[in-house]
């Protein structure tokens, strides 16, 4: 089919809109739908203050994102390090000019118009590291200079992320930037010596550690050592997601979350809320919506035709892949609470619109699959 | 199908691969996921079902408790009251309705309001709680906690009202209290509590975050039906710390007793030595204390029809044209750059010829030739007509600021307004024009489009007398952090000096407009500047007693006392009052009797009180 396209140069605006993903567009919809209904419940059955906002904010992302998506995919590549400079810059005026919340520096501006930086280095990083493997010649993306730049590229903003403190969303910025790294086909050998590097690492800081750190690392990966402490919100969430059951207790039912026990119940928490008011099924039902927006990303990038599109569409899914994994893992006690929010449900600006933006760039890639992207039209960075 | 790549010739035949592998890991992901999902929700249910109802963590926010207002000497403006409130938590209650009913028996509550809290709690979150009654004394409070088990999700604790004294004379300055507005609702959580009020206007709400005091939280672990088990951890809330004016209550009263004879009017009173606001009248008023009654729906609603805006506070909200009480801000101007002198005389023939405009002198015949001296005396418009021509625009919006006009002051006086101090960027911005020459000539007079308020009047009126640049203050400084000393205006001596005998000359001499606010024979000496502002396009030829009441022109006076010592600055404005000299100066020199007898009253110590006194009294 990609074959019978013709080239995308002179092609109509309703063309190009006629070769947007829509079907990906559609479940994106129905997702942010789960995300209104949760935020209702939360604020205890009211539109306000968070529901109403939530699904403005989604109507005016996938309208960003379908602007995103006409542009040709070719600005995108044009664009890929101005952004990423861009999103670097904001990362480190951070700790100057930022504004701290809970302890942390992580946003920057005024309440009313506020970004967090942390948000958009996530996109930036995949449009850099595709732009990066894309104008390096097959034949050299193993050699050494080319994956230390990209892991330089991910490294750096990821440590800046990780001093602000912000642990979760900095190790979740260096996983996004090894899964773009290994799909553009760095050799394996990379990615295991890489393994094995970080085993020995760790083996040996953790028999250098105080045993004060040690108590501290524990009781980070299982909250339940300190059931009143820091394993408290996360054995309330249990009790919340146990007691839904099969089907849940009820829309705006589930008293476990009604009661204001779970901290960011209306951002990271907002999947307990779902999953104690509509159970198992509720649950399983929203995570296979994932699963079945992943499956489109990965057929789209199959039918791109050039190597910095499939990069794109594949890091976008990676993006949301990898917040939703460690989202639902954390609050269900598999993983460490760390600040990450569900992509399209948990409230809150910045993560839509890194999503969207995401989204947005995976539909531009796809609907200019056809595009001939010249490696020498941009030059090579090593 | 998805997965096999269609296209052998692309750049990187691994991405294929690759993304297939990647694609596992995640289904690894999410089935492990799911499992665990599985194990919560399927295998261990019942246990989790049996904890959520045994033991259920309810987190309540606690509400401070707000601060007290009190006026220069101690006397409580705005308090709480002592009391407790019931509140019923749906959540936690199951049936309302049903609970509602076992109160009944205890409280008195009807059946309407019953069913009116039933619908509220089918509209608004489950866990908001509903107030269901306020102000329970200690006895019916003793009787609900008894029968406590049979009264689910049924809460006491203490909530009192706000209430102020003073009534109608201290409503704009202190303001009132009101339910939270549901977009500030996100701002804290202690703001989505039911009860919890805060300042809509006056010192409630400039000062609302020393009021407020901070909130505190109480997490409890409560079984199925909200019965306290034990409590988890306490953090009281701060409350908010108490506030005290520099407003004197009594002479507050006795000033507006003395307005309310005018339909709309305001006075304000500046201890010109600190700052200090005595007193800021405005009439018509209203008593808060009322508004925040139960069943104030009526008179919230006269309050607001009403034409003469009863809920706005005209001392820091009115904007009037200053009139000729700007021209001391004309002549200092003048003086200062040195285009006139004080001995220069202008003769002003009733009617000023700039280019082919023609400006009158509200003396149709003249004056005659006057010097500055007599020109402010009389209040020569043709004098500063052409005093404001030679000086400029620039050179009066400068001294204007300098003296206090076209800015706010003390943020405890909410929602002031800073008027207009025109110039040419001013106008550019306003209106994309430039400034005309005879715009210049009006706003030299006090008229155009000049606007204060009579706060700015009387804190212009303290920098003259005093030479400093004095700045109002409505809240009592503690003497860790105590205001520097006000440092001086920069302008001349002299210049001052000349100003401030004309001004003294304005109610003491024969032929000064001000003379209606003489003080008695024997007292101290009052100087002032009397104003009388044009609203909008009345006639100058038609009698000023045929004219609808709302045309005819505002009377001010602004002025300080005693004249060789200052200690109090008075701005009065009578709404379409009419001239200056005659309605607003002795309503100026009773406010100025006011203020010196309270002081001298309350110092006893002070050198020439027995004298002021009697005065005071003998005019009763």
């Amino acid at each position: 089919m990609a074959r019978t396209l013709p080239r995308q140069t002179g092609t109509t605006m309703a063309r190009t809109l006629s070769q947007l993903p829509w079907e990906l567009l559609a479940v994106i919809v129905v997702i942010g739908s789960f995300g209104v209904i949760a935020l209702y419940s939360v604020s205890g059955g009211s539109f306000s203050p968070w529901a109403e906002r939530h699904a403005l904010r989604l109507a005016v992302g996938l309208a960003l994102a379908i602007a995103i998506g006409i542009v040709p995919i070719r600005f995108w590549l044009a664009m890929a390090n101005p952004l990423y400079l861009v999103a670097l810059g904001l990362l480190i005026a951070v700790p100057f000019v930022g504004t701290s919340t809970m302890g942390a520096k992580r946003w920057i501006g005024t309440t009313t118009l506020s970004v967090q930086p942390s948000e958009f280095i996530k996109f930036a990083i995949v449009l850099v590291l595709a732009r990066l493997f894309f104008s390096s010649p097959p034949d050299r993306r193993s050699h050494p200079a080319v994956v230390f730049t990209a892991l330089a590229l991910v490294a750096v903003p990821a440590a800046l992320v990780i001093r602000q403190p912000d642990l979760g969303s900095g190790l979740l910025i260096a996983t996004l930037g090894v899964v773009v790294i290994f799909l553009a086909g760095v050799r394996w050998s990379y990615f295991v010596s890489g393994a094995g590097a970080a085993a020995v690492l760790g083996y040996v800081l953790w028999h250098n550690l105080r045993d004060y750190q040690v108590n501290r690392i524990l009781t980070f990966l299982e909250p339940e050592r300190d059931p009143l402490g820091a394993g408290y919100h996360i054995t309330q969430a249990k009790i919340a997601l146990g007691s839904g059951g099969l089907s849940g207790k009820g829309y705006l039912m589930g008293s476990q979350s009604q009661l204001n026990f779970v901290p960011e119940k209306h951002t990271d928490f907002a999947f307990t809320m779902l999953a104690e008011e509509t159970g198992f099924i509720g649950s399983v039902t929203l995570l296979a919506l994932y699963a079945v927006l992943i499956v489109i990303m990965i057929g789209m990038a199959m039918r791109v035709r050039n190597d910095f599109g499939r990069l794109v569409i594949g890091g976008a899914a990676a993006l949301v892949a990898i917040h939703v994994n460690v989202n639902v893992a954390m609050v269900i006690g598999l993983l460490p609470v760390v600040g990450v929010p569900l992509p399209l449900v948990s409230f809150g600006g910045s993560s839509i619109l890194t999503t969207m933006v995401a989204i947005g760039l995976a539909a531009s890639a796809f609907a200019h699959r056809a595009d001939v992207l010249r490696r020498d039209e941009i030059g090579t960075l090593i | 199908m998805f997965f096999r790549d269609p296209d052998s010739s692309a750049e990187n035949p691994h991405f294929s691969r690759r993304a297939a592998l990647l694609a596992l890991v995640q289904a690894g992901a999410f089935a492990a996921i799911t499992s665990r999902l599985y194990h919560l929700q399927i295998v261990e249910h019942n246990r989790y079902a049996l904890l959520a109802e045994e033991n259920k963590i309810a987190i309540d926010v606690l509400s401070p408790t707000r601060g007290r207002i009190l006026d220069a000497h101690g006397r409580v403006l705005a308090y709480n009251t002592d009391g407790y409130r019931v509140v019923v938590v749906p959540s936690l209650a199951g049936n309302v309705d049903e609970v509602l009913r076992r109160l009944q028996r205890i409280l008195a509550i009807s059946e309407r309001e019953r069913m009116r809290l039933v619908a509220r709690s089918q509209r608004q979150s489950p866990t908001t709680p509903l107030i269901v009654a306020q102000n329970l004394d200690w006895d019916t409070l003793a009787t609900l906690n008894l029968n406590a088990p049979y009264l689910p999700g049924v809460r006491t604790e203490p909530g009192g009202r706000r209430i102020y004294h003073g009534g109608a004379a201290i409503g704009h300055v202190v303001g009132y209290v009101g339910a939270v507005e549901r977009r500030a609702m996100d701002d804290a959580p202690v703001l989505r509590l039911p009860w919890m009020r805060i300042g809509k206007s006056g010192v409630e709400a400039g000062l609302e975050a020393t009021l407020r005091g901070t909130a505190g939280r109480l997490t409890s672990e409560v079984d199925a039906r909200g019965r306290h088990i034990r409590t988890m951890d306490r953090v009281d809330p701060v409350p908010g710390a108490d506030v005290k004016l520099t407003l004197d209550l009594d002479l507050q009263s006795d000033i507006v007793q003395r307005l309310s004879e005018f339909k709309r009017a305001s006075a304000v009173v500046m201890d010109v030595r600190k700052g200090d606001i005595v007193a800021a009248a405005s009439v018509p008023g209203f008593d808060p204390s009322v508004l925040l009654e139960a069943n104030s729906g009526s008179h919230w609603a006269a309050l607001n029809a009403s034409p003469d805006d009863p809920l706005v506070n005209r001392a820091t909200r009115g904007l009037y044209p200053p009139g000729s009480t700007f021209k001391i801000v004309t002549a200092l101007a003048a003086l200062e750059a040195g285009v006139i002198s004080t001995t220069e005389q202008i003769d002003c023939t009733g009617t000023y010829h700039f280019h082919d405009q023609t400006f009158r002198c509200w003396n149709r015949t003249g004056h005659g030739r006057c010097n500055l001296h007599e020109a402010l005396r009389e209040s020569c418009d043709y004098y500063f007509y052409d005093v404001a021509r030679r000086v400029g625009i620039s050179a009066i919006a400068g001294m204007a600021r300098r003296l206090g006009f076209g800015r706010t002051f003390d943020a405890a006086f909410a929602g002031q307004k800073a008027g207009i101090v025109p110039d040419p960027d001013w106008k550019r911005g306003r209106f994309g024009r430039s400034w005309l020459g005879g715009e210049t000539l009006l706003a030299g007079i006090g008229q155009g489009y000049v606007l204060s308020t009579p706060l700015q009047l009387a804190v212009m009126t303290s920098r003259i007398a005093t030479g400093l640049d004095v700045m109002p203050r409505l809240v009592q400084e503690d003497a860790a952090s105590q205001a520097p000393d006000a440092g001086s205006l920069g302008i001349s001596d002299a210049a001052l000096t000349s100003v401030r005998r004309a001004l003294h000359a304005v109610v003491n001499e024969s032929g000064g407009t001000g003379r209606r606010a003489r003080a008695e024979v024997g007292s101290y000496e009052i100087a002032g500047k009397t104003g009388t502002s044009q609203v909008g396009r009345a006639s100058a030829d038609t009698a000023h007693g045929d004219l609808p009441w709302d045309q005819r022109d505002h009377s001010l006076f602004v002025c300080y006392a005693p004249a060789s010592q200052p200690r109090f600055a008075v701005s009065v404005v009578i709404e379409h009052g009419g001239s200056g000299g005659s309605v607003a100066a002795p309503v100026a020199r009773d406010i100025v009797d006011l203020a010196m007898m309270r002081a001298t009253s309350r110092e006893p110590a002070a050198g020439d009180g027995d004298r002021l006194d009697r005065s005071a009294t003998g005019r009763g």
